[in-house]
């Protein structure tokens, strides 16, 4: 472990000469934050209305969780990363030290978003307190769970986008299957709650990723419960277990495949 | 027994076939056609522990193919590979801990972060206690001669010094072989000088096998004992270095400037190589012809300036690159 928790240093450290872009970067997120607060000022007759369950401060601390959890990941980047390494065989160059592929992978893209985590964390705090004039009723514990599965919903997305990137092995290209996955995340986890649809997609959505990758962590945040926390918790560890799974093997299969350019 | 054993090792890509045009996209992609190309067939050799060997070919002859299977990048189709007793199919990980690899045109390091830091980061990932990573750095540090820039990140440095880095690197955890793909690839003459010599050093010093490809016959010929030269998959030579140029040292270039105009065609064992009118190159096969022999051809009074040589190695090895042994 203690090698992974290198890789993510390694990665912290050389992320710092970038520090200017994770600002820069911010005021994309602040303006699509900005445009969905006056969306849902508009939804919302008064502040104390409440649809589908949520009030407006409710949806809009909703939103802003999911789209910190959506803007740092940057899937698109490690995805096209994971698919490059493949396609042009720098992939072998990492088969050769004594790590797991899936696993340097993960932490270096842990370690590479890290700042950009907290500096949106912070902001986004600061911005969600200016438009509403409050926080979410949390305590210490509950903060550390929404933190807790924050921190997870991160990694089983990272999980599932090394393993879209990883389906180069068989595909020429796996940007369009990425395209679909955030597509789906962005559209039924993201913008709208999971309570938002019809009866029928949510039993579908409440088993599906995007209960463990976006929902979960945000829902917490804006309605804390203990039951709700071990619910969630538990369908984030038994799909760690098969993002985890489903690279291993896919990872496996594909290095026999492997042809590296210039031999 | 060798520190590096391989045996019948064989390996074949797959690669798609696409006709020509629009009409060959739209073919290829509903009835895709593809050819099997043989990259490495039935190669066999074994390298004794502290050898330096060059492993040499033309582009596309199979030599990195063959060190990506002997570090477990690639499965074999056929044969057996055993490097230090490991397979390194079976055992990759295994094997990751006893070998280095250096790829000229593959970065190994950080870029952003510094020397001293990526160090302790292969210090890291080979597992060593942090108290021998740092010894083995001030080591390294002094054998490399990194004082001026271990603390200046990698992407600030010159192409020699990061290829100095790159081999402390690959040296941190001590392995016992040590695999270098074109290390001196970019470099100047006086650079490629000090990095050849530094590798004798490292070999020297800590007995280090060394598993060398390059085209830079200089490399070659300053550091190895012993060349396999592989083209078309096959090795079509595995000799000591003396040997290969014994070989070939019955051939001399003789290069001479005369007076007047000198008319001399190709005889038996003498051939005429370039002919400038004043200026003539010419190959004489000493096992037909003495020297002296092509002397008095070109008439000695005639004869300005002489110059008479071995053939250079490069040619030697180019010429078996293109009609084999």
């Amino acid at each position: 472990m203690k090698k992974y928790l290198f890789i993510f240093k390694s990665e912290v450290m050389s992320d710092m000469q970038y520090v200017f872009n994770t600002f820069v970067g911010f005021i994309g997120y602040f303006i699509l934050l900005f445009i969905l607060f006056n969306l849902y000022s508009y939804l919302y007759t008064d502040s104390s209305e409440i649809i589908n369950g949520y009030t407006m401060n409710q949806m809009i601390w909703y939103v802003i969780v999911t789209e910190i959890l959506w803007t740092v990941l940057s899937g698109k980047r490690l995805c096209r990363k994971i698919s490059n390494d493949v396609k042009s065989g720098n992939i072998a160059y990492n088969m050769n030290k004594p790590y797991s592929y899936i696993g340097y992978a993960l932490f270096g893209y842990l370690g590479e978003i890290f700042i950009k985590a907290i500096t949106y964390v912070v902001l986004a705090a600061i911005m969600g307190f200016i438009f509403l004039g409050s926080f979410p009723n949390l305590s210490i514990m509950s903060i550390l769970a929404v933190l807790l599965t924050g921190v997870l919903a991160t990694v089983i997305s990272i999980m599932f986008i090394i393993t879209i990137g990883l389906l180069s092995f068989y595909i020429e290209d796996s940007g369009p299957i990425y395209w679909v996955y955030s597509k789906l995340i962005l559209v039924l986890g993201t913008i709208f709650p999971i309570e938002y649809f019809p009866i029928g997609v949510q039993k579908v959505l409440s088993y599906s990723p995007i209960y463990v990758v976006s929902y979960g962590p945000a829902k917490l945040f804006v309605d804390f419960s203990f039951d709700t926390f071990k619910n969630i918790f538990i369908y984030q560890l038994i799909y760690l277990l098969i993002a985890y799974l489903l690279a291993s093997f896919i990872y496996k299969k594909g290095v026999k495949k492997l042809n590296v350019n210039g031999g | 027994m060798g520190i590096i054993e391989v045996k019948k090792l064989s390996k074949t890509f797959k690669v798609k076939i696409k006709e020509k045009g629009l009409k060959g996209s739209i073919k290829s992609i509903i009835k895709p056609k593809y050819k099997t190309i043989s990259a490495v067939n039935d190669v066999n050799f074994e390298i004794e522990k502290g050898e330096i060997i060059a492993f040499i070919g033309p582009n596309g002859a199979g030599k990195s193919t063959t060190i990506k299977m002997l570090t477990g990048i690639l499965y074999p189709d056929a044969g057996s590979i055993k490097v230090l007793d490991i397979d390194p199919i079976k055992d990759r990980k295994k094997l990751a801990y006893q070998i280095g690899t250096v790829f000229g045109q593959k970065e190994q390091l950080w870029t952003h972060l510094t020397p001293y830091d990526n160090f302790k980061f292969f210090g890291a990932i080979y597992d060593i206690p942090e108290s021998r990573v740092e010894k083995k750095i001030d080591e390294l540090r002094e054998l490399f001669e990194l004082d001026e820039f271990i603390n200046t990140p990698v992407r600030n440095l010159s192409l020699g010094q990061r290829i100095r880095c790159e081999i402390v690197a690959s040296l941190i955890h001590e392995p016992k072989v040590l695999f270098l793909d074109e290390p001196t690839i970019g470099l100047d003459p006086v650079v490629k000088e000090n990095i050849r010599s530094l590798i004798k050093r490292m070999n020297k010093e800590y007995k280090t096998t060394i598993f060398l490809t390059s085209h830079d016959v200089g490399d070659i010929e300053k550091l190895c004992k012993r060349v396999i030269i592989i083209n078309n998959g096959m090795v079509v030579l595995d000799d000591t270095m003396d040997n290969l140029k014994y070989h070939y040292l019955n051939k001399k270039i003789v290069e001479v400037k005369t007076k007047e105009k000198v008319n001399l065609d190709d005889t038996d064992g003498i051939t005429v190589l370039k002919d400038k009118g004043y200026n003539l190159k010419l190959e004489v096969d000493i096992t037909k012809k003495s020297v002296t022999d092509a002397i008095k051809l070109l008439n000695p009074d005639n004869i300005i300036d002489i110059n008479i040589s071995n053939i250079p190695l490069e040619d030697i090895i180019s010429s078996i690159y293109k009609e084999g042994i």
